[in-house]
């Protein structure tokens, strides 16, 4: 099935748009009541090409329902996501195939995110084998080969299984699991919350490293003010489903009263997550 | 090799413990084999006594008990007093009827159970969830003495299908072909009202391991990562949710035994339900031993395939265990 997808062009900055997003369902109590929830009210956001946004907010904002509606695991209300000149939400399942070969989401728990019966060759290989069926086995090795050397991992771990592997270096299989289809965009929900601050820098280095040789676009979703900074270039701010704010990460500064609206506008929450971040020390400090 | 001795040894052990069970609630429940015969004005007193004496009936408890394990390196299991004859052929004889009405029970519970669990899980909320799950649900709460008893009514009024035994008179005239045909016809309704007294709580496990898997937060990776729904199903959620199926289907394949013998009872299949009916009416003591063993050993099978299955399906155990 050929999709409609255009080939993005180069002087185009934006490689992928949100106009508008909206995202409502119904929750089910015990006596089946239908309580209807909103989840994200018109979001709007650009991904530039080869860059990094970050999107930071506190728990239940909205920031994981977005980038599950940016992979297409959840159909928004109302709205665009407007990639390769389509809005994806008009496309076929069918033609969609070629863009969740572009699009990746890397989860927060590694643990979970990989089938746990199957072998790490077996889950690295598996995207090869629905995206390129047509590929000989050799080049499917040479890719297999390739993913492993860019996100780090040793050729030992393939024959084992999930469980076997640390945090961290089932996280460098989730990022190999994605960079073997050659993607464009990665959308990294909590990816490095989970680990410890010696594996979380390997792989913000690791990322950054694939960010240059790839020109790679990241949505970082993540709590960690220091993280945003370290590897984003723009931040957006997200509160209760909606942007509150967007700035460029240089004005995460260690005075983090730099920007005062985004500030502001987050400590208005009263909430502890909030409090969280603004506690947070700068890298710089 | 060692896990396997292991668990050989335990289920051994196992057998052991339900066989001095059956033997010390039986020989502590009230009346015996003789009672009946002391109300018989016909037989006296020093008869009975004597026939106590000739079947060892008034030795005490362990010795008895130790006479039938000796029995059982013979392959008699004891001798009944009903039947005049040991009790390893006479019960053989009829566990291979239940073993045939339980081998076909299973699968086509299974056959059943497997697909609408599946459709209800993945359809989880909608209609056909619904409707499946009213379904089970009445199948749940119907006896199911009520199940054979309509399914004799559909046969007596219909004349559809034989109302009992396992074939018809003329069957040594047939040939090959007819007997099978004869047989399966036999077979039928037995086979359904079994299947549809497991069917609720093996359709029931089937949905809520499936909806367990796909919610799995390894699923939704994958379907991010393009996989097509089918291969998501075959690929991913079924194998991770053979687990908790494999361990019910080996408890299946025994429980099934202890359910068949109110069906053979009802619906006259010559299976162990009639004989032990009888042998605990008539307090035929090792015709009741010898079929609890046999449940005993059918559900051990039916736990160590389980085990066997898991092994052969999960990696992760062979990684254990090796």
């Amino acid at each position: 099935m050929q999709t409609k997808l255009q080939p993005i062009p180069a002087a185009n900055p934006v490689i992928l748009s949100v106009r508008n997003l909206s995202l409502h369902y119904f929750q089910k109590t015990v006596f089946e009541r239908r309580i209807p929830v909103t989840a994200l009210t018109n979001v709007s956001l650009d991904l530039q090409r080869g860059k990094t946004l970050a999107l930071v907010g506190s728990s239940g904002c909205g920031k994981s329902s977005l980038a599950r509606c940016l992979v297409l695991l959840e159909r928004p209300s109302f709205g665009e996501i407007v990639y390769a000149a389509q809005n994806l939400l008009e496309l076929k399942s069918k033609e969609l195939k070629e863009v969740r070969r572009d699009i990746h989401l890397i989860f927060q728990d590694s643990a979970s995110a990989l089938n746990p019966g199957m072998t790490i060759e077996e889950v690295l290989l598996e995207p090869l084998e629905i995206h390129e069926p047509t590929l000989a086995k050799k080049d499917r090795f040479l890719r297999l080969v390739s993913a492993c050397e860019q996100a780090a991992l040793s050729s030992k771990w393939l024959t084992r299984r999930p469980s076997e592997l640390s945090g961290g270096q089932r996280q460098r299989v989730a990022i190999a699991r994605s960079l073997i289809s050659r993607p464009k965009i990665l959308i990294l929900d909590e990816a490095l919350s989970a680990l410890d601050l010696s594996t979380q820098s390997q792989i913000a280095n690791l990322l950054l490293d694939l960010q240059r040789e790839h020109s790679l676009t990241y949505l970082f979703i993540t709590h960690d003010m220091r993280l945003a900074r370290m590897l984003a270039h723009d931040v957006v701010v997200m509160k209760g489903g909606r942007i509150l704010d967007s700035f460029p990460s240089s004005l995460l500064t260690p005075d983090i009263h730099a920007n005062p609206a985004s500030i502001g506008s987050i400590s208005t929450a009263k909430d502890t997550e909030t409090i969280r971040l603004q506690e947070i020390p700068s890298v710089n400090e | 090799m060692k896990q396997l001795a292991w668990r050989l040894g335990h289920r051994l052990l196992l057998l052991v413990g339900v066989s001095l069970c059956t033997f010390v609630l039986l020989s502590a429940a009230p009346g015996s084999f003789f009672d009946d015969l002391k109300l018989n004005p016909q037989v006296s007193p020093a008869t009975v006594t004597k026939l106590q004496a000739q079947y060892g009936a008034n030795r005490p408890l362990p010795e008895r008990y130790a006479r039938w394990v000796e029995s059982i390196f013979r392959g008699d299991w004891g001798y009944s007093l009903s039947y005049h004859r040991p009790v390893g052929g006479l019960v053989w004889q009829r566990a291979r009827n239940t073993l045939l009405l339980t081998t076909f029970a299973v699968l086509l519970a299974w056959m059943l159970a497997l697909p609408w669990g599946i459709a209800e899980a993945l359809y989880k909320g909608g209609w056909i969830d619904r409707t499946g799950e009213m379904i089970l649900a009445l199948l749940l709460a119907t006896p199911d003495v009520l199940f054979a008893l309509l399914l004799l009514l559909l046969a007596a009024r219909t004349g559809w299908f034989p109302t009992g035994g396992m074939s018809s008179s003329e069957v040594a005239d047939l040939s090959f072909g007819s007997r099978i045909w004869d047989l399966a016809r036999h077979l039928f309704l037995p086979v359904v009202a079994l299947a549809l007294t497991t069917l609720p709580i093996l359709a029931l496990h089937v949905r809520s391991a499936m909806i367990g898997v796909l919610d799995a937060p390894f699923l939704s990776a994958a379907k991010g990562h393009g996989i097509p729904k089918f291969r998501l199903l075959y690929r991913h959620a079924l194998p991770v949710a053979l687990n908790s199926l494999i361990s019910l289907f080996g408890f299946s394949v025994g429980s099934l035994l202890s359910i068949s013998l109110l069906v053979e009872v009802i619906l006259s299949w010559p299976g162990l339900g009639p004989l032990v009916v009888e042998a605990v009416l008539a307090r035929d003591i090792y015709v009741v031993v010898a079929a609890t063993m046999f449940s005993a050993v059918c559900l051990i099978a039916g736990n160590l395939l389980a085990d066997f299955l898991l092994y052969c399906t999960d990696p992760r155990i062979r990684s254990v265990q090796s």
